[in-house]
């Protein structure tokens, strides 16, 4: 009695894959250089930081919890480490490593605070937020740093757009590899679906809660030190707000802010790039910077309500198929 | 009889509040299937959940093939051999089939999930069931009978030794049952001790050879099944109470007429409904499930939209026609989820009755709820209806399914309804609180209350009504009188007249 509903469930499924071709067809025909080799590069080297910080928060996302700390997370990591190589003389080699160390460290009092002492994922990652950007902003006396000599210098190498391209694309289709093909990544989607019934299945649900959160800080890290080469310096307003683009990114991309749903490829790859083709459209276009703001807010209204529609379709499907079952029972 | 193959000793467990086991010793040999019986809190289901790793015992040894059993979690479960099949809810709907039944026994390779062996070996499990599902179909896509499948051969898939069925047939059709049967039989002839949970006691006659009683946490009886009688286990599993309550005694006559609907339509739902309701009578309204009962009685009360139609109800004496918007006014209403739509859990028993009438309990000039008068108004109900709670201030997610139901009955009867609509009154109560229920809504008739009953139980719904109405895709299809017989409705219902 296995139902296929192609044609319904492949919009359902991928009408954020819709969005993003509309996107880009708009753009191709509206603007002249907005498909030139040069531009496409630009586009994939501002997407891939974002899509690497996003790609931890997506595995808490697909668990159904959330976390808003992760700008704060990577504020402070970098803080931390630039200040050491900056001022103690830290080497670049062991610097990077330390802000990944930070992160993963961050995000496991995160995951501690969370799954041990079970607090509220919002209110814990809304308190580690404003906490952990005190802190970075008291060690950096809310002054600009800039970053060690070293690594402004690799951020201006010729093939700097390509290499930041191909990291984050291993990194991404290694997270893919993470969600879709181990234990690890079907665990975070059982807990998704149901938590309960994954603990009565043997899922380990605290440990895997955990190990999001931890993935949720390093992943930031990660991609926040590929994004901190470009920019150049450590300001006091960074990572503010990355949460909110990387959740966006998430849920643009078809991840389900319920749990259970979402994929890395394509779909957090798809959110994050529509939002910021669709930036960088708008200033091919010319648009007032001021008009990006209320852009990208109503892509992610329609990609809630295209979430919305999904489940209301589900409910109906469902309905159907009770007739059908009962319908066979011989009287 | 051959070994023994599991042995329970002196299981003791506690929830705050309540005392779920109170040393159950309990013994299955290899090879039979035993049936633990029990009404809705009787600890028939953390039996189980200790037995399956779910929970964790506060006292007591748990022996497998005469060793000693250390199970501390669903998997430790399954090291021993242990297979829990849940009800289909214990299902994760966005993954694959095969990724449900795999999901904490993954086969790797190199750190990856092997797929190819899991979609091979879950399409052998249910090849064992008759069933022929590509495993890489995703289980949202699947109804709930086919999910139960999933469910029973994700159990098989470690070749258990000891296999938990709980409640394993509620909603399979008749053919998926005679296979499960039929599995059952396979599994016994391989050794396999199989124990079976189940509301469903004609089950239990066709399937176990031996059956424990459980109620209030203790084991209360059983023996071999041959030896047992329906009604000799209907009795031991609600106690001291009077058997006969069970089959209950139907109300008396018809009075006036309270609701009448004319040319009822709802576009692809409902067509030309039509009936009449009268005071003092239980109209049991029967069909499948699917058949429109529970959209019928939404779009009288204005839930859903309607396209056309003609509501009448008897307002102080008089006829007069209502629009359905405001039909609440009159009718009362238990819904089909009284967990989701008639509760609200996590509140106490008090906010919960005085919910829908908070209206009456604002009794001085200020926009303050009379709190003396919530109280009393509680108090009221709590006797009238015999709700066993430990306090007013007791959430109701704390109750049991039956106490739940008749919180939301006290809330309407506040209002006076002269109608009272029941979606499925009875689902998943147990035998004592199902007579209960059934008692009030016997006394609701006889004090001349209009009641509708909707019921995919056949027993149940004969149990209480004084006539019936036959629903059959969207329409009515045919209306009989109280005392037809069970192959009279179930013929009418399929559509056959």
């Amino acid at each position: 009695m296995v139902k296929k509903l192609n044609l319904r469930d492949f919009l359902m499924s991928y009408g954020f894959a819709i969005i993003f071709a509309l996107v880009l067809i708009f753009f191709a025909l509206g603007t002249e250089n907005f498909l030139s080799l040069s531009n496409i590069l630009t586009v994939l080297a501002n997407s891939a930081p974002w899509l690497v910080m996003a790609t931890g928060l997506a595995l808490v996302i697909m668990t159904g919890s959330i976390d808003i700390s992760i700008g704060s997370i990577l504020f402070l990591s970098l803080a931390l480490a630039n200040s050491l190589m900056l001022n103690r003389g830290l080497p670049v080699a062991i610097g990077i490593p330390l802000i990944l160390l930070m992160g993963a460290l961050l995000g496991s009092v995160n995951g501690l605070l969370i799954v041990v002492v079970g607090i509220n994922p919002l209110i814990t990652t809304m308190g580690m937020m404003f906490a952990l950007r005190g802190l970075a902003l008291w060690l950096t006396s809310g002054l600009v740093q800039n970053i060690p000599p070293a690594l402004q210098q690799f951020g201006r190498i010729g093939l700097f757009k390509e290499f930041i391209i191909l990291t984050a694309a291993v990194i991404l289709v290694l997270v893919h590899l993470l969600v879709t093909r181990t234990i690890f990544g079907r665990h975070v989607m059982a807990i998704g679906n149901n938590p309960e019934a994954a603990a009565r299945l043997g899922v380990r649900v605290k440990r895997v809660r955990f190990l999001t959160f931890v993935m949720s800080g390093l992943m930031v890290c990660a991609g926040g030190t590929l994004q901190i080469m470009q920019i150049s310096n450590v300001h006091p307003r960074l990572g503010q707000g990355y949460e909110f683009t990387a959740i966006a990114a998430a849920v643009v991309g078809g991840i389900s802010l319920f749990g259970g749903e979402g994929s890395i490829i394509p779909g957090l790859v798809m959110g994050g790039l529509t939002l910021v083709i669709v930036e960088n459209g708008l200033t091919h276009l010319g648009a007032s910077p001021y008009v990006y703001p209320f852009v990208r807010g109503g892509i992610i209204f329609l990609a809630m309500y295209a979430d919305a529609m999904k489940s209301r379709v589900m409910a109906r499907v469902h309905v159907v198929k009770d007739e059908e079952l009962t319908t066979t029972v011989p009287a | 009889m051959s070994a023994v193959g599991l042995r329970m000793v002196n299981i003791g467990k506690s929830f705050p509040g309540v005392q779920a086991l109170r040393g159950v010793d309990l013994e299955a040999y290899a090879g039979e299937a035993l049936a633990v019986i029990g009404a809705n809190g009787a600890g028939k289901s953390t039996l189980m959940n200790v037995l399956g790793g779910v929970l964790r015992p506060d006292s007591g040894e748990i022996y497998i093939h005469g060793e000693p059993a250390e199970i501390h979690s669903p998997l430790d479960a399954a090291r021993y051999g242990i297979a829990f099949v849940h009800q289909e809810m214990a299902m994760l709907p966005t993954l694959t089939i095969a990724e449900n039944m795999f999901i904490s026994t993954f086969p790797t390779r190199s750190g990856l999930i092997d797929y190819r062996s899991t979609n091979e070996r879950s399409a052998q499990a249910l090849a064992r069931l008759g069933c022929d599902f590509p495993p890489g179909t995703r289980v949202s896509h699947l109804s709930p009978g086919d999910r139960q499948i999933v469910e029973i051969a994700r159990g098989l898939l470690i070749h258990p030794k000891i296999i938990i069925f709980d409640e394993p047939t509620s909603s399979l059709t008749r053919r998926e049952k005679a296979r499960l049967f039929e599995v059952i039989a396979g599994l016994k002839a391989e050794g396999v001790t199989v124990i079976y949970i189940t509301h469903f006691l004609d089950e239990v006659f066709s399937v176990c050879e031996r059956a424990y009683v459980l109620r209030n946490g203790e084991t209360v009886g059983g023996g071999m099944i041959k030896d047992l009688t329906y009604q000799g286990i209907v009795q031991m599993m609600i106690g001291a109470k009077e058997v006969t309550s069970y089959f209950g005694q139907k109300a008396g006559q018809a009075g006036e007429l309270a609701l009448k609907v004319e040319g009822l339509n709802r576009t692809g739902v409902l067509q030309d409904i039509g009936f009449e309701l009268h005071q003092g009578e239980v109209l049991g309204l029967w069909g499948l499930l699917g058949s429109g009962r529970t959209e019928l009685l939404r779009a009288i009360i204005g839930l859903d939209p309607i396209d056309s139609g003609k509501i009448t109800v008897r307002d102080h004496g008089n006829l007069k026609p209502i629009q359905p918007k405001d039909a609440m006014n009159w009718i009362g209403m238990l819904t089909e989820n009284r967990r989701d739509e008639g509760l609200l859990l996590p509140m106490s028993l008090k906010s919960n009755i005085s919910l829908a009438n908070l209206r009456g309990l604002v009794t001085s000039f200020w926009p303050l709820v009379n709190g003396g008068l919530e109280t009393s108004l509680a108090e009221k109900f709590v006797s009238r209806l015999a709700i066993k709670t430990s306090g007013l201030d007791q959430p109701v997610a704390t109750l049991s399914g039956g106490n739940q139901q008749k919180v939301v009955v006290g809330r309407w009867l506040e209002r006076n309804p002269t109608i009272f609509f029941m979606d499925e009154p009875m689902r998943g109560l147990d035998v004592g609180a199902k007579a209960e229920i059934r008692t009030i809504i016997t006394e609701l008739a006889q004090s001349g209350t209009a009641v509708l009953v909707v019921s995919s139980e056949i027993e149940e719904i004969m149990s209480v009504s004084n006539r019936y109405l036959v629903m059959h895709r969207g329409r009515i299809t045919g209306e009989l009188p109280g005392t037809a017989d069970k192959d009279e409705l179930v013929a009418a219902a399929a559509g056959n007249r």
